[in-house]
């Protein structure tokens, strides 16, 4: 398979997609700790924790934090390999190059070194405050991937709810989520058809053709079915208002939850 | 059961249109002076060749469009634009006419199944305990329990038409339309769901449906119309009058002429794929 080829490219990227939904879906209905939990205590409560994480400047709890979302990855049943590579890959990596030149900032020197006459030096302060800056965002990142893997996300969109938003903007993005699938299967079946007509060598210039016409094509579906399916809710008793069905339940464990996570932040 | 109500109405009659016509804006007309009546119960069939105006017509008798010109009216009252401004007469219309869409990724437009199938009682103000009572019936009727979590998108073609037929069944409409329910489906799945069609007759439902699937008309049909491609109605009439009609049947697009070969001599017949219903 050639990498640089954009037919190649455009299904596998739909396929991966499709996957790595599917696999998200797949954890986040299995049958760990936070799974069982109401989505919206688990908002709160991983919402509290890197409240906590923002607030503090003691790198002692951040690494308690971190060592306790951790915890979360294993008795929630998350492969650790997995979480470590979805946590620490881009966002974290890339916070630490942010917060190199840190280490040099004014301070206590720790380690101090020559280069061609240009004095440099690593001190305590700088060390500490480009610690606790990558270990903030390592923390909060953990949480809210946590809190992605282990939600369905339409149940993570009415979970929203708490934060007195607009039902209308949920079932909007809900809408969004569902039909992004349709469209990459589609996107995914137009590569493959093309592929089977013309091979995977399309020249530059001709490729980009193919390519602004399916983007072309997509919108156009796009609009024909945005309005079929407003039909389809005119049709249901759809008047402008949307309402929402609600079967969250708060239970023992989802009190206890909660208790137990204000609990450690009123600790720490 | 009692669709249309109201001092001065008397009548059986559920919908009717006199003389309708509808083009979509920029494009050919799509309906051109169409006449029918519909009385409550029966069962009606629309068949014709793609682009006939078929579902166009269902659309117009759901209030989703509105004639360019002639008269559609349900239970006497004319359908328009102004009338579903009136919250109460939608609502009220809502919970009488169910439609079930050709293209259930159409239809489907929630998450998760459950959410789909509770859409429609939630938006016309159905008490939440009557909705979960109705809601357990219909997936034990469809056998769509595994299915209620999951995404419309990880569902076969068959489940997607179970649960959309569910989306609108727990409404509780008095009136079924469908728009070529039996579409791209397996033997078994078709015949369930025909089956449920009758079963919604039989309790006193009038159903009303767009198919090309003549295998399926006599069976959910009281009445055929025959829809042609200058978008008018050829012919009605009893479905099996209808289905032997070979030459209307033809000249429609609905059968196709089919050779093939015995002991070395080609034979040329109609292929009507209808061989219990009628000799082709």
């Amino acid at each position: 398979m050639k990498s640089n080829n954009f037919i190649e490219r455009s299904i596998v990227g739909a396929l991966t997609f499709l996957k790595d939904s599917i696999f998200a879906e797949e954890v986040a209905q299995g049958g760990g700790f936070l799974q069982s939990l109401d989505p919206r205590a688990k908002v709160i409560g991983l919402l509290l924790f890197i409240l906590q994480a923002l607030l503090t400047r003691n790198i002692s709890v951040l690494f308690f934090l971190y060592a306790l979302s951790l915890l979360l990855v294993l008795i929630s049943k998350i492969n650790l390999g997995f979480f470590l590579k979805r946590t620490w890959i881009f966002i974290p990596l890339f916070s630490l190059f942010i917060a190199l030149p840190a280490i040099f900032g004014p301070g206590e020197p720790l380690l101090i070194w020559q280069i061609l006459g240009v004095k440099f030096s690593v001190t305590h302060q700088g060390l500490d405050g480009a610690m606790i800056f990558v270990m903030r965002v390592i923390t909060c990142v953990s949480f809210v991937v946590l809190l992605n893997l282990t939600t369905k996300h339409f149940a993570l969109l009415k979970a929203l709810r708490i934060f007195k938003i607009q039902q209308i903007f949920i079932m909007v993005l809900g809408m969004c989520y569902r039909y992004v699938y349709l469209f990459v299967g589609i996107i995914q079946n137009t590569y493959l058809a093309i592929k089977s007509r013309v091979g995977i060598g399309v020249q530059y210039q001709r490729g980009q053709n193919i390519v602004a016409w399916n983007i072309a094509s997509l919108w156009d579906r796009s609009v024909g079915l945005n309005e079929e399916v407003y039909k389809a809710m005119l049709s249901r008793g759809y008047q402008g208002e949307a309402l929402a069905w609600n079967d969250f339940k708060i239970r023992t464990r989802d009190c206890m939850w909660l208790f137990a996570v204000v609990m450690i932040i009123w600790i720490i | 059961m009692v669709i249309c109500s109201g001092d001065d109405y008397m009548d059986n009659i559920v919908f009717e249109l006199n003389d309708v016509y509808f083009s979509y804006p920029g494009k050919f007309p799509a309906l051109c002076g169409i006449d029918i009546r519909i009385n409550q119960g029966q069962k009606i069939s629309i068949i014709g060749a793609n682009g006939s105006g078929k579902s166009t017509f269902l659309q117009m008798l759901d209030g989703l469009i509105f004639a360019d010109r002639g008269r559609v009216s349900f239970c006497g009252q004319q359908l328009n634009e102004k009338i579903f401004s009136d919250a109460k007469f939608s609502q009220e219309f809502r919970r009488k006419v169910g439609f079930i869409f050709q293209n259930s990724d159409v239809q489907l437009f929630c998450p998760t199944v459950k959410e789909d199938i509770v859409f429609g009682p939630l938006q016309l103000g159905l008490a939440k305990n009557e909705i979960q009572k109705r809601l357990e019936k219909l997936i034990t009727t469809l056998g769509i329990l595994d299915l209620l979590d999951r995404s419309p998108n990880q569902l076969s073609i068959g489940e997607k038409r179970k649960v959309a037929l569910a989306s609108t069944l727990i409404i509780g409409p008095n009136i079924l339309i469908l728009d070529e329910p039996t579409a791209g489906l397996d033997p078994s799945t078709t015949r369930h769901i025909i089956d449920l069609l009758i079963d919604e007759n039989i309790a006193g439902k009038t159903i009303i449906t767009a198919t090309h699937d003549l295998h399926i008309v006599e069976e959910i049909s009281d009445i055929v119309y025959v829809f042609g491609a200058d978008k008018k109605i050829v012919k009605f009439g009893q479905a099996d009058n209808i289905l032997n009609d070979t030459a209307l049947l033809t000249a429609n697009n609905l059968v196709h002429i089919h050779s093939h070969r015995h002991k070395d001599k080609e034979h040329l017949h109609p292929h009507v794929h209808l061989d219990h219903h009628a000799d082709t």
